[in-house]
C-alpha cells in the first residue's frame, strides 16, 4: 500500500536549485564586484532549512499512517526504458529514508549556518556554499531515490562534491592530491556498486527495478547471485563509507574546510554505505555469509582505525579516524542483521560527530588554523562554550551513559552478542575502551593543563554566535538523541527500531536479561578504563612524545598508505609509463602517424602548382576551361 | 559577315586573357576582365542578329548589369588591397603559395 505525494520531489530539488543559483551568482561575479557574504549565506541556508521543514512534514505524514502503509512515493518522470529495464526518476519516503532525511537535513542545515561564521572572509565564499548545497542535494537524492539507479545518481553526486570540497583550498597542491585520492578510491568502490546493480538486475530486475518491486521479488534470487550482489554492493559501501581496504581516503579528506569534514562525516557521504546495506536488507537477510563478511570487515576497521586514532596529533585526523572506527561499528551492526541498530548509530553519530567537528573547527579558528593538539592546551577558560559542547560530544562518542552514543553502540554490541558473534562483541568492547581513551586524550590535551603555545593562547577567543548556536543545538541532540531508542531494560520502548520495522527485514534477537546486563556492563567498564588511562596520562603536563619504534609505526598508520603506494599505485604508474613510452608511440600511434605522413607526401607533389600568384591561377583556369569546352564541343559533334 | 564580328570577339577575348595573365597591376587585370566580358557581349549580339532572335540582346544587357555590379565590388576590393599593402602589384598578394 503506497501513497503518492508530489512535494517529495522538492526536498532534493531545493538545495540543488540553491546550488544552481549560488553557482551562477558566483560565476557572474568572478571578475568584477563581489556580492556580499550575507546574501550568499542567506541564500545558501534557505534551501537546506526548507528541505528540513519538508522532511519534517514527510515524517509526520508517515506517522499519521498505519505502520504497514508508511510508504509515500512520487514518480517525477520516466528516465529511460530499455527492454525490461524501466527506470523512472522516482522518490520513496518510508520509515528508513524519512529518518535519514530528517537528520541529514537537520544536521546539514546547522552546518550550513555554522559555515557562515567559519568561512567569513574567504574569497570563494559563494563557491563554497554552492558546493555545499549541491552536496546536500545529492545526498537527498541518494536517500530518497526509489531504486538503485536513482540512488546511484546521488551516490556519484556526493562523490563528486566530496572531491570538489576536499580540494577546496586548491592553492595548495597537497589538498588537490587529497581530493583526487578521495575521488579515485571512491571510483573503485563505485565499480563494485555498478556491478552489483547489474547482477541484481540480472537476477530479479525484470519485474521492476525499484526497492518495493525488488523486495517483493527478493525470494526469487538464487543463492550464488544473491551472494555476488551482496559482496559487490558492499565493495561500493567500503569505498563510500571508508572501510577496509578503501578507508585511506577519509583521513586525507581533512584537507577540506572543517564544515565540509563535518558534513562528510556526519550527515552525508560516509553514512551512505550503511544506509545502502540497510536499504537492501531484504537481500542481505537471505545471505548470512555476506552479513558475516560485512560484520567482520566492519569490526576490524573499527579496531584498526581506533589504533590509528590513539596516536594521531592532528585534531581533525583524530576525529577522522574515530569516524572510520564508528562506521566500522555500524557495519558490524548491519552485518549481524541488526539493521535498525546500525541505522540508529548512524543517527546518533550524526549529532555528536558533527558537534565534535564543528567544535574542532571553532578551536582551529580560535588558534588561527593550528591543528596540532600538541600546540594547544588549557583552552577550557578561553573557549567555554566550545569546551562544554565538545565535552558532551566526546562523552557521547566515548559511550558514556546516558549519552546518545552509549545507547546506540550498546545496541549494536548487544545484537552481536545475542546473535552469537562473541568475537565481534569482544573486539567491539575493546574498541569502545580505545574510543574513550583517544577521545579524552584529545579533550584533555586541548582543553586542560597549561598552554603549550603561550602566544596562540593569548590571542584565542570564543567564536561568534552563528557558530556557537549550532554547537549548542547539536550538544542537545547528542544528549537526547539516544532517548529515541531506549532499550527495554531501562524501561524504554525502542521507538526507532519499531519505527524502522516496515522498511527492514530483520529479526530482533532475544538473548535474555543476562546477556543484556553483560553487554552493558562490559561497555561501561571499557569506557571507565579508557577514560581513566587518558585522565592519568594527559591531565598532567605532557609534551609531544617522541615517535619511536611501535609508536612511530602506529603514528604512521602502519604505513598502509605507503604499502598501497608501492603495491598498487607504483606498479600502475610504471605500467602507465611503459605504455606511454613504448606501446603508444610505436604500436598504436605509428600507423596513424604513417597514414598522415603518406598524405603529406602526396600533398608535396601537388604543392608545386600552388605558386600563389593570381596570374598563374588564371592560366590554370584558361587551360582548364579550354580543355572542357573542347570536350563539350567534341561530344556535341560540331 | 557574322564571322568578322565573331573574329573580333575572339581577338578581344584573347587580348583580355593575355592582359590577365601577363600584367601585374591589379587595375590592368581588372580592365582586362572587363574587356573579356565585352568580347562575350559582342559575340552574343552578333549571333542574336544572325538568328533574328532577341535572346542574345537580353543576355548582353544582363552581362552589362552584372559587370557594373562587379565593377563596384572589385573597385572596393582594390581600395582595401591598397590600404592593406600600400601597393597594387599582384605578386605581393601570394598568401595561397603552397
Amino acid at each position: 500500500m503506497t501513497h503518492t505525494v508530489t512535494y517529495l520531489g522538492f526536498i532534493p530539488l531545493l538545495p540543488l536549485a540553491g546550488a544552481l543559483v549560488l553557482g551562477l551568482m558566483y560565476l557572474s561575479t568572478c571578475q568584477g564586484k563581489q556580492i556580499s557574504e550575507r546574501i550568499y549565506g542567506i541564500l545558501g541556508c534557505v534551501g537546506p532549512v526548507l528541505s528540513f521543514l519538508m522532511a519534517a512534514k514527510v515524517f509526520f505524514a508517515l506517522m499519521s499512517l498505519p505502520a504497514q502503509e508508511r510508504f509515500l512515493t512520487h514518480k517525477a518522470f520516466t528516465w529511460f526504458a530499455v527492454g525490461d529495464l524501466n527506470v523512472s526518476m522516482g522518490f520513496l519516503a518510508d520509515p528508513l529514508s524519512s529518518l535519514m532525511l530528517l537528520f541529514v537535513t537537520f544536521v546539514g542545515s546547522l552546518i550550513h549556518i555554522y559555515s557562515i561564521g567559519y568561512m567569513a572572509g574567504d574569497k570563494n565564499f559563494g563557491k563554497f556554499f554552492a558546493y555545499l548545497n549541491l552536496f546536500l542535494g545529492s545526498m537527498l537524492i541518494l536517500v530518497l531515490g526509489d531504486g538503485p539507479v536513482v540512488m546511484f545518481v546521488g551516490w556519484e553526486g556526493v562523490g563528486l562534491c566530496s572531491y570538489l570540497l576536499i580540494s577546496f583550498y586548491s592553492d595548495d597542491p597537497e589538498n588537490v592530491v587529497a581530493g583526487n585520492k578521495a575521488f579515485i578510491v571512491n571510483r573503485i568502490g563505485d565499480l563494485g556498486f555498478v556491478l552489483g546493480m547489474a547482477f541484481l538486475f540480472w537476477g530479479i530486475g525484470a519485474d521492476g527495478f525499484d526497492y518495493l518491486s525488488l523486495k517483493a521479488n527478493a525470494h526469487h534470487l538464487t543463492a550464488p547471485i544473491g551472494l555476488t550482489v551482496c559482496l559487490l554492493l558492499f565493495v561500493g559501501a567500503t569505498g563510500k563509507s571508508a572501510q577496509i581496504p578503501l578507508y585511506v581516503w577519509l583521513p586525507d579528506a581533512m584537507a577540506g574546510p572543517t564544515p565540509v569534514s563535518a558534513l562528510i562525516h556526519a550527515a552525508t557521504m560516509v553514512t551512505a554505505g550503511v544506509y545502502m546495506v540497510a536499504r537492501f536488507s531484504f537481500i542481505y537477510a537471505h545471505v548470512p555469509v555476506a552479513g558475516e563478511v560485512v560484520a567482520w570487515i566492519g569490526i576490524l576497521t573499527a579496531l584498526l582505525a581506533a589504533i590509528f586514532a590513539m596516536f594521531q596529533s592532528d585534531i581533525k585526523k583524530i576525529l577522522a579516524y574515530s569516524t572510520v572506527s564508528q562506521l566500522g561499528y555500524m557495519f558490524a551492526g548491519v552485518g549481524v542483521a541488526a539493521y535498525s541498530a546500525g541505522i540508529f548509530h548512524v543517527f546518533t553519530h550524526a549529532f555528536f560527530k558533527a558537534l565534535l567537528f564543528l567544535g574542532a573547527g571553532s578551536v582551529i579558528l580560535a588558534l588561527h588554523h593550528q591543528q596540532n593538539i600538541w600546540k594547544m592546551g588549557g583552552l577550557q577558560s578561553k573557549l567555554p562554550i566550545t569546551y562544554w559542547t565538545m565535552l558532551i560530544g566526546g562523552l557521547a562518542l566515548a559511550g558514556c551513559p546516558p549519552f546518545a552514543g552509549f545507547i546506540s553502540k550498546d545496541e549494536i554490541l548487544y545484537s552481536a552478542l545475542a546473535t552469537g558473534h562473541v568475537g565481534i562483541w569482544a573486539i567491539g568492547v575493546l574498541v569502545a575502551g580505545m574510543t574513550a581513551y583517544y577521545t579524552f586524550r584529545m579533550i584533555f590535551v586541548v582543553f586542560h593543563g597549561s598552554p603549550r603555545d603561550q602566544e596562540a593562547y593569548d590571542h584565542a577567543h570564543e567564536s561568534p554566535k552563528v557558530m556557537t548556536i549550532p554547537l549548542l543545538i547539536l550538544a542537545a541532540g547528542s544528549l537526547f538523541a539516544g532517548s529515541a531508542n531506549i532499550p527495554a531494560i531501562f524501561g524504554g520502548h525502542q521507538r526507532v527500531s519499531h519505527w524502522l520495522a516496515p522498511s527492514l527485514v530483520e529479526h530482533h534477537p532475544h538473548g535474555g536479561l543476562g546477556l543484556e546486563i553483560l553487554a552493558i556492563g562490559a561497555s561501561i567498564l571499557a569506557f571507565v578504563i579508557g577514560i581513566s588511562i587518558a585522565y592519568r596520562k594527559f591531565t598532567v603536563k605532557v609534551d609531544e612524545p617522541d615517535y619511536q619504534g611501535l609508536y612511530n609505526f602506529c603514528y604512521h598508520k602502519f604505513y598502509v598508505d605507503e604499502l598501497y603506494h608501492w603495491v598498487i599505485v607504483a606498479p600502475y604508474q610504471f605500467a602507465g609509463k611503459a605504455i606511454s613510452r613504448v606501446l603508444e608511440p610505436y604500436v598504436t600511434d605509428a600507423p596513424v602517424q604513417a597514414s598522415g605522413w603518406l598524405y603529406r607526401m602526396c600533398g608535396l607533389a601537388f604543392k608545386v602548382v600552388q605558386v600563389g600568384y593570381v596570374r598563374i591561377y588564371a592560366v590554370y583556369m584558361v587551360i582548364g576551361l579550354s580543355i572542357l569546352s573542347l570536350l563539350v564541343s567534341r561530344s556535341l559533334n560540331f | 559577315m557574322v564571322t568578322h564580328y565573331l573574329s573580333l570577339s575572339v581577338i578581344l577575348f584573347c587580348l583580355g586573357i593575355l592582359g590577365v595573365v601577363s600584367r601585374r597591376n591589379v587595375f590592368i587585370v581588372f580592365m582586362s576582365i572587363e574587356l573579356m566580358l565585352n568580347a562575350a557581349n559582342l559575340g552574343f549580339v552578333a549571333l542574336s542578329r544572325l538568328h533574328v532572335n532577341m535572346d542574345g540582346h537580353v543576355l548582353a544587357l544582363m552581362v552589362m548589369a552584372v559587370a557594373a555590379a562587379e565593377a563596384a565590388l572589385a573597385l572596393a576590393v582594390i581600395i582595401l588591397l591598397h590600404k592593406h599593402k600600400g601597393n597594387l602589384d599582384t605578386n605581393i598578394f601570394s598568401l595561397l603559395k603552397g
